[in-house]
């Protein structure tokens, strides 16, 4: 798929992922990777981005094995972003969907 | 590529962000391979999946730009809100002791430009009707080439006038526009 297309959506995948809880930077990259066709290391800059924008917060946990992990937590702020956007994102596909749909369509009648 | 080549690669790639960025960035990455390492992947399949590190230098420093960008806008929403008044203080003297002077001194010129030319225009007129109805016995070669002058310099005066009309109204807008930038946002950068 584009990339570019890609790139301005994944931000709200993370967005999205956070929402079932917080989470770590290797365990999110997985849950991404393992559903969208990216490389593990792109959430890295998502992360980072969007912690310097305040729309997620990040805290240290001990881990049973090995040092502390840095996890991420969706605050209110990015909460609000991330339904705000999921709506666009869905009534966007909508539409798009639509356009799509009707093209073959009429290509098919003729 | 095993986890030190990897980061040493990521951190070439950083080049000019902020030591105290790099590091965090490594970090994080760093983190990544112990926790797949801890997993039982082998390092180089943990940098396989991870991507290029070029590309992944790239989309930091993408993230990294887009942030300037976003606290530079903020920079500037802010001092529309409270302007820095500096930046008016400097407006009102620059126009009242300079710049509202110097505009007037070239409109002046202008209007002066355009005086010539009518009263340039109004002298050849007059002389070639002169010259049409028989007015003018004596000096009439010399008339003639005085005609050819006038004519000649009234040319050049349009010429002038247009480039100098032209370039007045462009330099003005970009002036206010300048002023305009200075009083909401004050003196230093654009």
């Amino acid at each position: 798929m584009n990339s570019q297309i890609k790139k301005g959506i994944l931000d709200l995948c993370v967005l999205a992922l956070l929402e079932k809880g917080d989470s770590y930077g290797y365990d999110l990259a997985g849950s991404l990777a393992r559903k969208v066709e990216v490389a593990d290391g792109t959430v890295y800059p998502i992360l980072r981005k969007l912690a310097s924008e305040g729309i997620v917060s990040t805290y240290l946990q001990e881990s049973q094995n090995g040092p502390p992990r840095k996890y991420y937590h969706l605050t209110d702020a990015g909460r609000k972003k991330l339904n705000v956007e999921r709506e666009e994102w869905i009534k966007f596909c909508g539409e798009v969907n639509g356009i799509i749909s009707e093209e073959t369509g009429g290509k098919a009648d003729e | 590529m095993n986890k030190t080549e990897y980061l040493n690669r990521l951190s070439n790639e950083l080049g000019h962000m902020p030591y105290g960025d790099v590091k965090d960035i490594i970090q994080s990455i760093e983190e990544h391979f112990d926790e797949g390492v801890a997993e039982g992947r082998s390092e180089e399949e943990i940098a396989q999946s991870l991507g290029d590190p070029k590309e992944l230098a790239a989309e930091f420093k993408d993230g990294a730009k887009f942030n300037q960008i976003m606290k530079k806008r903020k920079k500037m929403a802010d001092s529309f809100k409270g302007p820095d008044g500096r930046g008016r203080i400097f407006v009102i003297l620059f126009n009242a002791f300079l710049g509202i002077e110097c505009w007037l001194i070239l409109l002046a010129a202008i209007v002066a430009a355009f005086m010539f030319l009518a009263a340039d225009a109004g002298i050849v007129g007059l002389l070639i009707a002169s010259m049409i109805m028989g007015k003018i016995t004596e000096f009439l070669v010399p008339s003639i080439f005085l005609v050819l002058t006038l004519i000649c310099v009234g040319i050049f005066l349009v010429v002038l006038l247009i480039l100098g009309i032209k370039y007045y109204a462009k330099g003005l807008k970009s002036y206010i526009r300048w002023n305009k930038h200075v009083w909401n946002y004050g003196l230093g950068e654009e």
